[in-house]
C-alpha cells in the first residue's frame, strides 16, 4: 500500500489547528489532521442524570482530576484524565493543567470571551521596559481579527479604546440594568471604562473549530482528519533537514504509524505542542523551547458583593441582572504608574446568588441570610496580565511516560512579586468601586488559583526575530526548519489580561496563509 | 428520507420498554466504615445543625462514604475534626458534642460565625467545621431525599448532562 503524501500534516484539531485546515484547503493544499481523541457524537456522550444518581452525589470520584477544578462529577470523563496522560510539578509549586482530547479540543468548551490584543502588548517592552516585543505589530494582525470575528459571530459593542481595539462585532445594543448603571458610574469618576462582554456566539451549542471551521476544511475535499492519533514525535528528513511527517500511536490499540507530508503544522496546544518537539529534538537552537511560560492570574470571587436594593427578592424588573467587562486601565500612560507593571481586567456580573462560605452563620440563619441574597449579588473575576519569564519552564521529565510510552512534561511555574501585587491592586480597585456604586462587601481575597488553571497556558515556542532568542518567526514558523510551524498559544510573546483565543485564531489564519504562499512560490 | 412503510395491523413500535429505576439510597441502608462511634455520632449531630434535614438526606452516612473514600489529607480534616469536637465538649462540658443541649453545642461552632477567609485556619475545628458546612450541604442538597421534597419549596440539587467515559 503506497503512503499518502500530504502537503500539509496538522496536528491538533482544536481552534488553532482548526483554523490552519480551513485557511489551507481552501487555499488548495491537501491536509491530513491528527487528533489525539476521539470524534465525539454529542448525542451518544451524555446523558441526562439527577445529580442523586452519580455515585458520588455530585462531589466528584475523590482524587480522580486533583488539577482540574473546572470539572464536576457530570464533566469527569470529558477532561483528559491525568493518570493516563500525566506530568509532574515540584508539590510546592502546583500547575493546573487542563486538557481536552476530542475533534474540535478545548474549542468546545471554551468560556468564548473574545478579545483583541493591542500594542499594549504586541509592544509592551517599548512601554515597559521588561521583556521582548512581539515581532508584529497590532497593524499586522487586525485585518485577520476582522475575518476570524464573522466567522465566530463575535457579540460586542463598540467602545473606541486604545487597550482593546474594537472588532468586527455583531452589535450588542442591549440595556445596562440600574445595578449595572450605579457600577459603570462609578467606574466612571475614575475614568474607568465598562465595556459590553465580547464573546463567540456561534452556531447553536457549539462555537468551535468543530462546527465553524472543520465543516467548511472537508468540503472542500482537501482535509483527511484521522482522530485517536496520539502523536509521539515529528519526523526530519536527515538530506534537507527539513521535517517530512510524524510518528503517531492509535489511541486504543497503539499500533504505530507514520504519516508523511511537505509541511508540518503544530496546533495541539501550547504545551502539548511544546513537549511534541522536545520529544523530537527540533526547533531548539535559542533555547527558549519551553520557556517563557505564561498565562493570567484568575482570581475567582475576588470580591462577593451584594446589591443591598435587591435584597429579599425586592428588585424591580430591570433593577439587577447582566455583566460587563473592564479592560485594563492601569499602567496606560507610562508603563510604571502603580507598584507593578502591565495590568489586569474584570469580568463581572450582576444577579447572582452567593456561596454560602462567604455567609459566616450556619443552620436555619443561613438559609435566612441566603433567601435574602439570592438574586442580589455581584461576582467579579480578576484576570491579570502574567510577566513571561525564562525560569518559568516545561522540561520533559525523564522519569515519567504516558499511557502510550511517550515522555511527559515536568512544569515549573510560579507567580512572583508583581502579579502578587497586582492582584492586590485589582481586589482593592474592585472593592472601591463596589462601595462607591452603593453596593455591600461581603468577602475579599487576593489570591489567584494555581498557575495553568486559566487554561491560557502561553509562551512556550515564543515568536521574535532573533533566532537566539525565540522559538518562530514572526510568521510562526520555525526559525530551524521553515517547513515547521507552530501556531498555537505557544507563540505568543506576552499575552496581556485578555483571553487569548481570538488572537491564536487571527495567528493561525495569518501564519497559515503565509505557509501556503511560500509553498506555492517554492520556498517551503 | 426512507420510503413509507405500509400500515400493517399487527406492526408493534419498536420502542424499547422504558423501565424505571431505583437508586440505592431509596431502598436500603448505607453501612458506615469510615469514622468511629463516636466521630460518627457527633457528625450526625452536627450535620442537622448545619442544614435542616441533614440526618434524613442520609448526609451524614454519605461523608463516612465520601471521606472514607477520599485522600489523606481530607480524612485527616475530618478526623481531628471531629475528635476535636468532641475533646473540647468533654473539656468544656463533661459529654460528647452529641449529648451536648443546643445552646452548648452553638456555642462549639463559634468558629463559623468568623469571616470568611481565603486561607484555611490554622486550628483544625475551625478547619474541619468549614469543610463540613460545605460538604454537609452538598451531600443534603444532592440527596435523592431533597430532590423528592424540592416540590414543597425545598431546594435540591440539579440536574446534568453525565459524560460516559469517552469511546
Amino acid at each position: 500500500m503506497p503512503s499518502k503524501d500530504y502537503d500539509v500534516l496538522i496536528i491538533g484539531s482544536g481552534a488553532s489547528g482548526g483554523m490552519a485546515a480551513y485557511a489551507l484547503t481552501k487555499l488548495g493544499l491537501k491536509c491530513l489532521m491528527l487528533e489525539a481523541g476521539p470524534l465525539v457524537d454529542f448525542e451518544r456522550a451524555r446523558v441526562p442524570k439527577a445529580v442523586y444518581e452519580l455515585p458520588y452525589r455530585g462531589f466528584g470520584t475523590p482524587g480522580k482530576l486533583p488539577h482540574i477544578l473546572q470539572a464536576n462529577e457530570f464533566t469527569e470523563n470529558q477532561w483528559v484524565d491525568e493518570k493516563e496522560v500525566p506530568y509532574t510539578h515540584d508539590p510546592k509549586t502546583p500547575y493546573n493543567w487542563v486538557r481536552v482530547r476530542m475533534v474540535g479540543g478545548k474549542s468546545l468548551f471554551w468560556a468564548r470571551m473574545s478579545f483583541r490584543l493591542s500594542d499594549y502588548e504586541f509592544k509592551a517592552a517599548d512601554h515597559d521596559g521588561f521583556g521582548e516585543n512581539w515581532p508584529i505589530r497590532y497593524a499586522d494582525l487586525a485585518p485577520f481579527y476582522d475575518r476570524v470575528e464573522p466567522i465566530f459571530r463575535v457579540s460586542g459593542r463598540k467602545e473606541g479604546l486604545a487597550q482593546l481595539p474594537d472588532g468586527v462585532f455583531l452589535e450588542d445594543n442591549s440595556p445596562w440594568s440600574e445595578s449595572m448603571n450605579a457600577f459603570i458610574g462609578a467606574a466612571k469618576k475614575r475614568d474607568i471604562p465598562v465595556t459590553k462582554m465580547r464573546r463567540a456566539t456561534g452556531q447553536g451549542q457549539f462555537a468551535s473549530s468543530f462546527n465553524l471551521l472543520l465543516p467548511e476544511a472537508m468540503d472542500s475535499g482537501n482535509l483527511t482528519v484521522v482522530p485517536n492519533a496520539v502523536v509521539r514525535e515529528i519526523t526530519v528528513d536527515r538530506n534537507t533537514g527539513l521535517v517530512d511527517g510524524a510518528h503517531f500511536l492509535d489511541r486504543h490499540s497503539k499500533r504505530e504509524m507514520h504519516a508523511k507530508a511537505r509541511a508540518v503544522i503544530l496546533g495541539a496546544s501550547c504545551l502539548e505542542s511544546t513537549r511534541i518537539l522536545l520529544n523530537s529534538k527540533i526547533a531548539n537552537s535559542s533555547g527558549a523551547l519551553g520557556h517563557y511560560l505564561h498565562d493570567q492570574t484568575y482570581i475567582g470571587q475576588g470580591v462577593q458583593a451584594i446589591v443591598p436594593q435587591a435584597k429579599d427578592g425586592k428588585a424591580p424588573r430591570g433593577y439587577i441582572g447582566g455583566g460587563g467587562y473592564v479592560p485594563r486601565f492601569v499602567n496606560l500612560k507610562k508603563g510604571n504608574e502603580e507598584n507593578f507593571i502591565r495590568g489586569y481586567a474584570y469580568d463581572f456580573s450582576t444577579g447572582g446568588s452567593p456561596d454560602p462560605k462567604y455567609i459566616p452563620l450556619y443552620g436555619e440563619e443561613l438559609e435566612k441570610a441566603m433567601a435574602s441574597y439570592r438574586g442580589a449579588g455581584v461576582s467579579v473575576t480578576i484576570m491579570g496580565e502574567v510577566l513571561p519569564r525564562y525560569e518559568n519552564f516545561v522540561a520533559l521529565d525523564p522519569k515519567v511516560t504516558d499511557a502510550w510510552g511517550i515522555p511527559v512534561l515536568h512544569i515549573q511555574a510560579k507567580y512572583g512579586d508583581n502579579e502578587q501585587k497586582m492582584c492586590k491592586h485589582a481586589m482593592d480597585t474592585f472593592e472601591e468601586l463596589c462601595r462607591s456604586a452603593g453596593f455591600e462587601i461581603l468577602a475579599k481575597h487576593d489570591q489567584a488559583f494555581p498557575p495553568g488553571y486559566s487554561i491560557h497556558e502561553l509562551g512556550t515556542c515564543r515568536m521574535g526575530d532573533d533566532p537566539k532568542k525565540s522559538v518562530l518567526n514572526k510568521w510562526n514558523q520555525s526559525h530551524d526548519i521553515k517547513n515547521l510551524l507552530v501556531v498555537d498559544g505557544s507563540s505568543f510573546v506576552t499575552g496581556g489580561s485578555q483571553n487569548p483565543t481570538l488572537t491564536i485564531l487571527a495567528l493561525a489564519l495569518r501564519a497559515s496563509e503565509h505557509l501556503a504562499e511560500e509553498m506555492k512560490a517554492g520556498n517551503v | 428520507m426512507l420510503a413509507q412503510q405500509p400500515p400493517s395491523a399487527t406492526a408493534q413500535p419498536a420502542e424499547p420498554a422504558k423501565l424505571e429505576m431505583a437508586i440505592s439510597d431509596d431502598a436500603a441502608d448505607p453501612v458506615p466504615k469510615f469514622f468511629t462511634v463516636p466521630q460518627m455520632a457527633a457528625l450526625r449531630a452536627l450535620s442537622e445543625m448545619l442544614v435542616a434535614g441533614a440526618k434524613k438526606a442520609g448526609a451524614p452516612e454519605f461523608l463516612d462514604f465520601l471521606i472514607g473514600a477520599s485522600p489523606e489529607a481530607r480524612q485527616k480534616v475530618y478526623r481531628d475534626g471531629l475528635d476535636a469536637l468532641n475533646a473540647a465538649a468533654k473539656k468544656k462540658y463533661g459529654r460528647t458534642f452529641a449529648d451536648l443541649d443546643v445552646s452548648q453545642a452553638d456555642a462549639m461552632l463559634a468558629p463559623l460565625r468568623a469571616p470568611w477567609t481565603f486561607d484555611d485556619p490554622p486550628d483544625s475545628l475551625a478547619r474541619f467545621l468549614r469543610a463540613a458546612k460545605a460538604d454537609v450541604r452538598t451531600a443534603t442538597m444532592n440527596s435523592r431525599e431533597f430532590a423528592a421534597a424540592a416540590s414543597t419549596g425545598r431546594r435540591g440539587g440539579g440536574r446534568g448532562l453525565y459524560w460516559y467515559p469517552l469511546d
